[in-house]
């Protein structure tokens, strides 16, 4: 259907033609601004759900591929003896199985927090125009096949969330926002080195027969060359400044490790995250906690593992005990924090761990349980902001030791908090229990004790969640909040309570859904680590 | 035979599943509609499960599995969703069934003046389901979604008063003590994921294996293991000690979800799952003797904890955990025969728990009362509730020939030839039950009345669901005697040989009528002081009335303990992790507080500094001349 | 005695230091502005000598015409130069250059 169309960039791009309306809008006319602004992140989630019916299943190699060379720096080295050497900068997009299910979250929870900024009350047309540039950065991060178009977009993510952050937020947004900005900040200094080192080594690619050769960004490319024992990447000879060895391609990895484990986040990197979650207005947070963590484990699949298989694997005992401290860490935190948006962010770190815990197993069933773990978990903790919002804006406050009681007041959205929070402690039949189930069955194998310890979580889970949404919804409800909460959710906030609902349950019910389109992937990802690093 | 129903047993729960959706979407706007929708369908899956449980009846009739929807499949790896029908879970089916139908007609008269019953209406449809769900799942992971189910169910019903601090904290226990169960149920699947030799999870295989030879594949110790933490999983559910603290407590919730799910059915949960498993714990003799000393010393610690608690619900709930107990005994004495006396002691006892807990309902709907020792007098006012108590309390207590005489017959019959100090604890936790069940007759019925409210009778829908039970009380004993072991050699498909002890029949009727005539001492005719013995021995009953400080226990060993470790860590992320990055923050300021003196606004020193740079450079291209 | 271009190139570093000197450490704005004409010129010198010393035997005369240059740029920036003394002089009423330390923060 898509042969001659280019429709992975008509998927980022799309909300740009938000960005372009929103522009001739008057920055008073708040109902037009919504309405644009909404409206336009469905655009993207349409063309993903049109791209997902014609998704070949089948198959693990990209697809939809776009590339052609975007600029060319002509260089010359001494030590390289070579006719012309130039720096190549592609414009490469593609989708498979591991791209494709977290576009459509992305598409998906972004249409969603779009609802969820209803609740914004200044400045919408920057808000909405900055929302849309957001969204744009993230689709691209999950398309690229270029690690430089990589950087640019997931770069771009960046510079959004700040002033979404710093605007929009609560009382200490600045400094949050700025914590956020140089966190990541760093976190993409260290990645832009690893990728530089990369492209200058593993991306030197002759160009056919000739004397020519190119320092390129092309995943493809890099991985044919790390893969190839005869590349310049992988041949250790005197004067080959190309030459990868071993004790760099650790440095790499453990580069990509640090910069994708601040963006996952991994202990001890995880504290800046606490601030975005706690002072991030609730719809950046839905996309923040529900789609860029995940960027984070995007990257250390796509570009760490996948690119320094052997390396992985050495690791995964590594990998394994961070994703249970993170596991353990982040529920006993949870256990004692008095703000629920605050138990929510250390939940959220204690659910990145299961996805540590999933890469670690190096096996199919806990590549899919991560790959669940992720969809699962963003939806989850997108309905969970979404709710604190709905919350926040009737009690203005999230401090739990204030809250009781209002189911009284506003039965469905308490349901759907009920609702939320089984999720997140994995009940069986929603989406977070098939993501904890695969993710401990595949390493129980392979690290029975470290499993052991983290299965821990489960009850930690159980123990923190009720606690939080017990306190707010169970229990007497005091005079205050009676004559302060009086309207239950609105029509606006029903739609994505529900929508989030509905795909909750549904995971849940038919998991199937998800590995379907990633199983093949899945394969083939195995069997690139398996055969080269094993 | 040709199977006609069975293929059609997913109805089963997928009816409640109907009304659990129809009552959410239209609840609200016509209750009497979805009420009466789901009596409807959950009536119709009763009718179903006769059925299927008719065609049981046939001679050899196979087991019948179907699992045609892949849940998950993963690589050689899948998990279905499907059902299996075989003899036992066709038993399970009816039992759920009759009291689940029983109980949504007697919450129409209980529940009539709650503005939220529809709400209730639907979460107890939703437990329905999910009850039935679990029984005939075809596979262990099937099982355990459904395991989950019930417990949230459970917890929702529990804390179906929300706004009561009591409870919230007991649906909050609950959750919480059953999910530590739920983690060992857990660790068992991992374990049989990891050790079966196929990476199949239904009940077919693993039962293939453990009794084939396919289970040497499997080493021994990790055999215990998986059949303990399954254990560990029932233990949870059925409230057996040390995590039966949650049931007592979950007393908070409606009288009627008392009667359902935590008498009749979910908790009798874990002894079916225990049943299910039975290969497993077959194959594991040191887990076999764990299952039938914890049900033993539960037995009998539940039932002196009974004796001197005042609160109607509780003493009853005390009773079906210790009642729980007797049924794992049961299980723990590893033959065919035990398994079906511990499943024909479930099949009674959901009949009489049930009943016992709706009189109880019907009591204190009546009286605003929970309080024994303020009640009295009941009798006098409510007949029909009176009698039908009256026979639960007999057949509670095994007196020939209600049921529940024939059920511990058979249970200590097995454990006489077990051993005989499981018998004998099994008898002495006979004369407890016999002891308390009269304490709390008396207390409740005879006597004089003491509260303002005047007891009425309840409505109709209330007592038909008592008389219903009450028969079924009498006659379920039938089904397997001494003489005809029928429901032994049905569920077991064996014969079963001669196991008429008169031994038994007299001892423990001997203990149940010790048990009710002390009772008549102490609280009937008042011959002997309760306070008096009580003072006699103040630590033993203080003991017993703190239900000896289990609560405080776990409170000191793991609650306060996980408070100050969470105490701690969060102290550690504010200063330790997060101290680490500010400190580099300072760090940085520092040293571009100290580089920014150079910035003095002087032009002159820029240029000099621009000056030096330049001849640094220089010197260096000079200097690689010659390096 | 032929002059060589040794001798041309030593006034003009000369000269450049002295304008050096002059520029970092004099107090004065104004002799600071005059140093750097001074430097400005050690620079013609440089140019005009190396025109004339120069191994090409074009003789053409970029060398000359590139200091005539300079010496009109020299006067144009030496009017600008003065002309925000002059403004600074107004606003600070004075032409210290050690009081002069605006760019700071």
């Amino acid at each position: 259907m898509f042969e001659n169309f280019p429709i992975l960039s008509v998927i980022t791009f799309s909300p740009l033609i938000g960005i372009l309306i929103l522009a001739f809008i008057n920055r008073e006319n708040g109902k037009w601004l919504r309405i644009v602004g909404i409206a336009t992140t469905f655009i993207p989630l349409i063309l993903t759900g049109i791209l997902y019916s014609q998704f070949n299943k089948a198959s693990s190699a990209s697809q939809f591929t776009e590339h052609f060379t975007w600029l060319q720096f002509p260089l010359n080295l001494d030590g390289l003896r070579v006719e012309s050497l130039t720096l190549e900068f592609n414009y490469s997009l593609g989708v498979d199985g591991f791209s494709l299910p977290l576009l459509l979250l992305t598409a998906f929870i972004v249409s969603m927090a779009a609802f969820a900024s209803v609740n914004i009350k200044t400045r919408w047309k920057t808000f909405y125009i900055l929302f849309l540039l957001l969204e744009i950065g993230i689709l691209g991060v999950f398309l690229a096949k270029d690690l430089l178009m990589f950087f640019i977009f997931f770069e771009l993510t960046l510079v959004p969330m700040f002033f979404l952050i710093g605007i929009w937020g609560y009382q200490n947004k600045e400094r949050a926002a700025n914590r956020f900005l140089i966190y990541n900040g760093l976190g993409s200094a260290i990645m832009l080195i690893a990728f530089l080192i990369i492209i200058t080594t593993a991306g030197l690619t002759q160009v056919g027969d000739t004397a020519n050769y190119i320092y390129t960004g092309s995943i493809d490319t890099i991985m044919q060359n790390l893969n190839d024992p005869n590349s310049y990447a992988n041949t250790n000879v005197e004067n080959n400044p190309s030459h990868l060895s071993e004790a760099m391609q650790t440095t790499v990895f453990i580069m990509l490790l640090i910069a994708f484990g601040i963006k996952l986040p991994i202990f001890p990197f995880h504290t800046w995250m606490l601030r975005v979650h706690a002072e991030a207005p609730p719809a950046v947070v839905m996309i923040h906690s529900g789609i860029l963590l995940k960027m984070g484990a995007y990257g250390l699949v796509r570009f760490g593992v996948l690119l320094f298989p052997d390396h992985a694997l050495n690791w995964a005992f590594v990998l394994a005990v961070l994703g249970a401290i993170n596991i353990i860490y982040g529920a006993i935190n949870a256990f004692s924090q008095s703000d629920f948006k605050l138990i929510l962010a250390y939940s959220s770190i204690s659910h990145m761990g299961i996805i540590l815990i999933g890469l670690a197993a190096f096996n199919d069933i806990g590549f899919q349980g991560l790959i669940i773990q992720l969809i699962s978990h963003g939806l989850i903790s997108a309905l969970m902001f979404l709710l604190v919002g709905s919350f926040y804006e009737r009690t203005q406050t999230t401090a739990i030791d204030k809250l009781g009681g209002l189911a009284k007041a506003v039965p469905f959205m308490s349901a759907a908090l009920l609702f939320a929070g089984m999720a997140l402690l994995g009940l069986p039949s929603l989406s977070g229990f098939v993501g904890e189930l695969l993710a401990f069955m595949a390493l129980f194998e392979k690290y029975p004790i470290v499993t052991l310890i983290s299965t821990l979580g489960i009850i930690l889970a159980a123990a923190y969640v009720l606690r939080g949404v017990m306190k707010i919804t169970f229990g007497p409800l005091d005079e205050q909040l009676q004559q302060q909460v009086k309207q239950d959710a609105r029509l606006i906030e029903v739609i994505p309570m529900v929508s989030l609902m509905a795909f909750i349950i549904l995971l849940g019910v038919y998991p199937s859904i998800v590995t379907d389109i990633t199983q093949a992937t899945v394969v083939d990802f195995l069997e690139q680590i398996l055969s080269n690093g094993g | 035979m040709e199977s006609m129903f069975t293929p059609y047993a997913w109805l089963i729960p997928i009816l409640p599943l109907l009304a659990f959706v129809v009552l959410l979407v239209l609840g609200k706007t016509n209750k009497t509609f979805g009420i009466s929708f789901s009596i409807a369908a959950i009536f119709a899956s009763f009718v179903l499960s006769l059925l299927i449980f008719w065609e049981r009846l046939a001679d050899n009739a196979s087991n019948y599995v179907w699992d045609g929807w892949n849940w998950l499949e993963i690589g050689s790896f899948q998990i279905s969703l499907g059902f299996e029908i075989n003899n036992l879970n066709a038993m399970m089916l009816v039992i759920v069934t009759v009291v689940s139908l029983l109980v949504h007609i007697y919450s129409v008269g209980y529940m009539h003046d709650d503005e939220r019953k529809t709400t209730f209406f639907s979460y107890i449809a939703l437990f329905t389901f999910s009850m039935l769900g679990l029984v005939i799942a075809e596979n262990i992971v099937q099982l355990f979604i459904f395991w989950e189910l019930v417990g949230v169910c459970s917890f929702l019903l529990v804390g179906f008063w929300y706004f009561k601090p009591e409870a919230k904290a007991a649906a909050k226990k609950a959750f919480i003590v059953t999910r530590v169960g739920d983690l060992g149920f857990f660790i068992a699947i991992l374990l049989l994921f990891t050790y079966l030799p196929e990476p199949s999870l239904s009940f077919t295989y693993i039962s293939q294996v453990f009794t084939t030879d396919l289970v040497n594949q499997i080493p021994d110790h990790i055999q215990f293991w998986i059949a303990l933490l399954i254990f560990v999983g029932a233990i949870g559910k059925s409230g057996q000690f040390p995590l039966h603290t949650w049931l007592p407590d979950a007393m908070e919730g409606p009288t009627p979800i008392s009667a359902l799910i935590h008498a009749a059915t979910m908790v009798a949960a874990g002894v079916y799952l225990v049943a299910r498993t039975y290969d497993v714990f077959l194959a594991a003799p040191g887990a076999l003797e764990a299952v039938a000393i914890i049900g033993a010393f539960t037995a009998i610690f539940a039932a002196i904890i009974g004796v001197t608690q005042n609160d109607i619900k509780r003493v009853l709930a005390y009773s079906t955990v210790s009642q729980l107990g007797y049924m794992m005994m049961a299980l723990g004495f590893g033959t065919k025969l035990a398994l079906a006396a511990a499943m024909f002691h479930l099949l009674t006892h959901a009949f009489f728990k049930a009943l016992l807990f709706l009189g109880a309902g019907s009591v204190i709907h009546s009286l605003h009362e929970q309080d024994i020792q303020k009640m009295g007098g009941a009798g006098r006012y409510m007949k029909v509730t009176t009698i039908t108590f009256a026979i639960g309390a007999l057949a509670l207590s095994g007196i020939f020939p209600l049921s529940g005489f024939w059920s511990k017959d058979a249970i200590l019959v097995e454990a006489l030839h077990y051993q005989v100090i499981f018998f004998l604890v099994g008898s002495l936790a006979a004369l407890f039950t016999a002891f308390y069940m009269t304490r709390l007759f008396c207390l409740v019925f005879l006597g004089e009345h003491k509260g303002k409210h005047k007891p009425h009778e309840s409505p109709i829908s209330m007592t038909l669901p008592l008389v219903v039970l009450a028969v079924l009380a009498v006659v379920a004993g039938f089904v397997y005697t001494p003489f005809i072991p029928w429901l032994a050699t049905w569920l077991t498909g064996e014969e079963v040989g001669d196991h008429l002890s008169w031994t038994v029949i007299f001892v423990s009727s001997g203990a149940a009528l010790a048990g009710i005539i002390l009772g008549w001492l102490f609280y009937g005719k008042k011959a002997i002081s309760a306070d008096k013995v009580a003072a006699s021995i103040p630590w033993l009953y203080k003991l017993s009335f703190n239900k000896f400080y289990i609560d405080e226990l776990y409170q000191v060993a793991v609650v306060k303990p996980l408070k100050v470790v969470s105490y701690l860590l969060d102290r550690f992320d504010e200063y330790v992790v997060d101290g680490a990055v500010r400190l580099t923050a300072g760090a940085t300021v520092w040293l571009g507080g100290v580089a920014s003196r150079l910035q003095n606004g002087q032009i002159q020193l820029y240029v000099l500094v621009t000056i030096f740079g330049f001849i640094i450079f220089v010197l260096a291209l000079i200097g690689r001349r010659f390096w | 005695m032929e002059a060589s271009l040794t001798s041309y190139l030593a006034l003009g570093a000369f000269l450049f230091c002295i304008g050096l000197y002059g520029a970092l450490t004099k107090k004065n704005a104004v002799i600071v502005l005059l140093c750097i004409e001074l430097m400005l010129n050690a620079a013609n010198i440089n140019l005009v000598a190396f025109n004339k010393f120069s191994v090409s035997v074009t003789q053409d005369l970029t060398g000359q015409i590139f200091s005539l240059f300079n010496i009109a740029i020299a006067a144009a920036e030496a009017a600008v130069a003065v002309a925000i003394l002059i403004a600074l002089y107004r606003a600070r009423a004075t032409s210290n250059m050690y009081e002069i330390n605006e760019l700071k923060d």
